[in-house]
């Protein structure tokens, strides 16, 4: 036993001696919260356990192959059946188990207690992106990734956060207390941020909630963790955590930016600047499925350039990217794009790659058409 | 009576003698076994709920 706690005592000299530290790439992070820290330190003190129990079970192990091999003249013991010690192998492990999963289940208490926050944010996955509400902020983020198409195909050099970097992260202020609602619109994604050690699934037709307090100002990176389909790969998450004064003017100028938003609506589009604006929409959220060129995938996304239905029929067109095409890939995006946007969208789609109809989308129109 | 439950308990636990695991298959009856078996099995969700509602708590 004595020996036991020698080597357990080396052990722990060991690992305050050399911590295997996540640099190395070979560790979970410490992370940026008090709840990433917990869950760090249960993941050490865990391992630590499993590394004394393997090495005390095969070093008694390989002591006795060896002390008492055959060739040295060593007799098998032949009795069967010793309650004593069947009741200590059993004990112990419990004993051990329970030891383990008392300081885990007051770090899962604490994970799971979203009460009394200060903010809220409502988290919800498409296919592919993520969107962040600021309740009863009107502020609304969509966060696509950003790494050019370029890097992926490996025409250019992969960037230092290639397939980590977004359009829009999502802001938040440190040292509050941010409660994390995380839901989806199509299938289900997984919201991930190792850093904070915030890991959420979310889920069509559920609410599931988590907390985060961030102590650290920076930028921390995660992804998707279901696999969601084509692009699961390319919606990254990333968390650009602020102080409390950068975060409130931050958010007043999104505010503002939401109010002109809002006022663009009503105002007559010209076809050039209707373009411009769509094909930014397009290459963000379309070119996934139906291509750079509108060149599509057939069958499953079909083709946009040179579509003779498409460029016939206006308002088919305009209804299908409000309200999607039910049983296909096709999503609506009434709730996903404002309608400055989807204007904007349709508008380049019919005079791009040779389809010069002329047609030009009004935004008040959409507006009309997805709240009358 | 007694027996049964200790034989039980051992069950629940995974340990049991030979001498008593003998003993119990060439008097016991199983009804009783059965009968001790569910009502133990109860009593430990009953356990089992009250510290997680005291560890909640």
């Amino acid at each position: 036993m004595r020996k036991g706690f020698a080597l357990a005592a080396l052990l722990a000299g060991l690992s305050g001696q050399f911590p295997i530290s996540h640099a190395t790439g070979w560790n979970m992070p410490v992370g940026v919260s008090q709840v990433s820290r917990d869950v760090y330190d249960l993941h050490m003190i865990i391992f630590w356990i499993c590394v004394v129990i393997g090495v005390v079970v095969f070093g008694v192990m390989f002591y006795s192959l060896f002390r008492y091999r055959r060739s040295k003249g060593a007799k098998a013991a032949e009795f069967h059946e010793h309650t004593t010690v069947e009741v200590v192998w059993t004990a112990i492990p419990f004993l051990i188990l329970v030891a383990m999963a008392i300081p885990a289940t007051a770090t899962l208490k604490n994970m799971y207690d979203a009460s009394e926050a200060d903010y809220d944010v409502m988290i919800t996955g498409h296919q592919w992106r993520w969107q962040y509400d600021y309740m009863g902020e009107d502020v609304t983020l969509f966060s696509n990734m950003s790494t050019p198409k370029a890097q992926i195909a490996g025409t250019e050099e992969k960037g230092e956060h290639y397939l980590l970097e977004v359009d829009e992260p999502l802001v938040l202020p440190v040292d509050r207390k941010i409660r994390l609602l995380t839901t989806s619109a199509d299938v289900i994604h997984s919201w991930w941020v190792p850093d904070l050690a915030v890991k959420k699934d979310a889920i069509p037709g559920f609410v599931n909630e988590s907390w985060t307090r961030i102590d650290e100002p920076g930028i921390y990176r995660g992804q998707c963790t279901e696999l969601c389909g084509k692009d699961h790969g390319f919606m990254p998450v990333v968390v650009h955590a602020m102080e409390q004064e950068q975060f409130d003017a931050w958010l007043a100028e999104r505010k503002q930016a939401a109010a002109a938003e809002a006022g663009g609506v009503d105002r007559e589009w010209g076809l050039e600047e209707l373009v411009e604006r769509g094909e930014k929409v397009y290459a963000t959220v379309c070119a996934s499925c139906h291509q750079a060129e509108g060149q599509g995938l057939p069958p499953t996304f079909p083709a946009l350039a040179g579509n003779q239905a498409l460029m016939d029929d206006l308002d088919r067109h305009i209804d299908v990217v409000v309200n999607g095409v039910s049983g296909s890939a096709m999503a609506s995006f009434s709730g996903t794009l404002s309608p400055v946007d989807i204007a904007a969208v349709v508008t380049f789609e019919r005079n791009a790659w040779g389809n010069e109809t002329g047609d030009v989308v009004q935004p008040a129109d959409i507006q009309a058409l997805i709240a009358p | 009576m007694w027996d049964v439950i200790k034989s039980v308990l051992a069950a629940f636990f995974g340990v049991q003698q030979d001498q008593r695991r003998r003993k119990d298959f060439e008097q016991g009856k199983p009804g009783a076994f059965i009968l001790i078996g569910i009502l133990l099995a109860f009593l430990l969700v009953v356990i089992v709920f009250a510290v997680a509602l005291m560890a909640a708590g």
